[in-house]
């Protein structure tokens, strides 16, 4: 039995959900003990009944007007604050850009061990251990604290399910009281630029996914047009979301989704590592290119070695056929 | 306005397509199995140095922990146009990255720097990511992760653009900052690998590179055991892509499921 608390993403009032999942590791690890969270960001305050239904029974709101963008400073001074209040054996945090930010920096102010994107944490020997895959998931690494004491790890997407909600448990949000200078907000978010959610890549059963390959507008027009014959969502890699050619809300991989679909369609993608962590658990993967030594060929299930402006037109004719 | 850059440059792990077991008997990484190369986003951080002294002028200095032979990449750093290297004597694979935060704070404090401090955000598959945020909050400066590009820099101020999820994020920091930059910024190597025999002459020219002592540091995370991961068996096929006869028992058996 121990106490964990847990960092919850909050943006512009909405959960999440690799903090859910979080949420759902922090229940099961406990094993009795006390669930405590900070639901952090604008809007805060709106999503502590879900968090006290899903599995919490402690939640505290950070909701600062001055830091309603994520900068390190205030963040860190804030969760530092919480964890002094309660001491837990371990904080979870998502392994998001704002939670791989995060964990490591408060770590490092309070002098405590941290390991990033674990696959899972769990008790051992009267302490806990974190692992992870690595080197290029041919080796799981096993980390643990030298000594007692809090344990900071940040878990990935799809690392832990997301709890279910029960409707009997309920509790009160309060504020966390921490006291932020101007010094603190010394840093500034000047511009923000965020797709609005389009896709639904994480239920998605097919994706057809574009990456460099495609080439230009014309090319990721094919490419919809075999997403459309298959009625499959379509996904992107980052080359083609900085190319402009789709919006971040397509992008999976390292900064984008992770995926499990069915089908996986993988269209003039060189299959980088930030692209393959996010799709390699898909449960069949085509992949179409054009080199036959791309590493995305070492991942799926069909490889097909040919310009996808040849080769999808004929897919799409002998799905109609 | 010039602005001075330290760079953290590291020789990491080569973790791309490894073949066979990269374990020995005893858990430990095997060497020969794995080989190194420069980190890839460290290789980032200092394209991005030398763009903005190229720009705006500014003196770049690149810092690598480790033994004195095996700091190849300072020299690799050296003839990209860095303006100076340290070495802080510091065993990298002997320390956890709050210890390697420390030795490299130390250094960074010792010359002085009030700029830019560049660091490569490693890729979630090989290495931790941990040592840009414990090198910030070593030096008390502010930080960015995930840098993709440098939109500003004066000798008070940066600013930057950062990938986040669903999009980016433009960041505005008062200097001294640590800026971990992430993987968006090389395309191709514009200052790219030469031949081994160049390389060769370069690894054995002879360079002075000062020294930093770091004090002993403990560390608060140890490895507590690897175990090599079951290969990921997949039936694969090669499936033609003139024939649209393959294509479609391809396209049957795939949507089908197992």
């Amino acid at each position: 039995m121990a106490d964990i608390s847990v960092f919850i993403e909050v943006d512009d009032g909405v959960l999440n959900d690799i903090s859910l999942q979080c949420l759902g590791a922090a229940r099961a690890l406990a094993d009795g003990g006390v669930v405590r969270c900070l639901a952090a960001g604008a809007g805060a305050s709106g999503i502590a009944a879900d968090l006290f239904a899903r599995g919490a029974d402690e939640v505290k709101v950070f909701d600062d007007s001055r830091a309603a963008a994520y900068t390190t400073k205030p963040y860190a001074k804030a969760v530092i604050a919480w964890l002094n209040e309660a001491p837990p054996a371990v904080a979870l945090f998502g392994a998001t850009t704002i939670g791989n930010d995060l964990a490591p920096s408060v770590a490092a102010r309070l002098k405590t061990p941290c390991v990033l994107s674990a696959d899972g944490v769990e008790a051992a020997d009267g302490g806990y251990v974190a692992r992870r895959v690595e080197f290029d998931r041919k080796v799981q690494t096993a980390y643990a604290p030298e000594k007692e004491g809090l344990f900071i790890v940040s878990l990935h997407d799809g690392a832990a399910e997301t709890p279910a909600a029960d409707a009997s448990r309920t509790g009160e949000a309060v504020p966390l009281s921490v006291e932020l200078d101007d010094s603190d907000f010394a840093a500034r978010v000047l511009k923000r630029d965020v797709a609005k959610k389009t896709v639904n890549l994480k239920d998605a059963k097919i994706i057809v996914a574009a990456g460099a390959g495609v080439g230009n507008a014309e090319g990721l027009a094919v490419v919809q047009q075999l997403a459309d014959a298959l009625g499959a969502e379509v996904g992107a890699t980052r080359a083609v979301v900085d190319a402009g050619w789709l919006a971040a809300d397509h992008q999976i991989g390292q900064t984008g989704a992770t995926v499990r679909p069915d089908l996986y369609i993988a269209c003039g993608i060189s299959g980088a590592v930030q692209h393959r962590v996010g799709m390699l658990d898909a449960r069949k993967i085509i992949a179409i290119n054009t080199d036959a030594n791309a590493p995305i060929f070492k991942v799926a299930h069909y490889q097909v070695v040919g310009d996808l402006k040849v080769v999808i037109p004929k897919l799409i004719k002998v799905l109609a056929a | 306005m010039s602005v001075d850059t330290m760079v953290i440059v590291r020789e990491v792990w080569d973790t791309r397509d490894l073949v066979g077991q990269v374990l020995d008997d005893t858990g430990n990484i095997k060497a020969d199995a794995v080989g190194t190369r420069f980190e890839p986003e460290d290789l980032n951080a200092l394209e991005m140095a030398l763009r903005l002294k190229d720009a705006q002028g500014g003196k770049v200095t690149a810092i690598s922990a480790g033994e004195p032979r095996g700091v190849d990449v300072l020299r690799e750093a050296l003839y990209r146009g860095v303006d100076a290297v340290v070495r802080v004597n510091a065993d990298p694979l002997a320390l956890d990255d709050q210890a390697l935060a420390e030795a490299y704070a130390g250094a960074i404090r010792e010359l002085g720097s009030q700029g830019l401090i560049l660091i490569g955000t490693t890729v979630l598959d090989g290495e931790n990511s941990l040592l840009g945020a414990h090198l910030a909050a070593a030096l008390d400066a502010e930080q960015v992760s995930w840098v993709d590009e440098l939109e500003e820099a004066t000798p008070e101020r940066a600013v930057a653009r950062r990938a986040i999820e669903m999009g980016t994020e433009t960041v505005e920091v008062p200097l001294p900052a640590v800026l971990s930059v992430g993987v968006a910024l090389l395309e191709d190597d514009p200052r790219s690998p030469r031949s081994a025999k160049a390389m060769l002459k370069l690894k054995m020219k002879k360079v002075d590179i000062p020294a930093h002592e770091a004090p002993a540091i403990e560390a608060v995370t140890k490895t507590a055991g690897r175990a090599a991961v079951p290969e990921r068996v997949i039936e694969t096929r090669a499936v033609d892509a003139e024939s649209e006869a393959e294509l479609k028992s391809m396209l049957d058996e795939a949507r089908k499921g197992d």
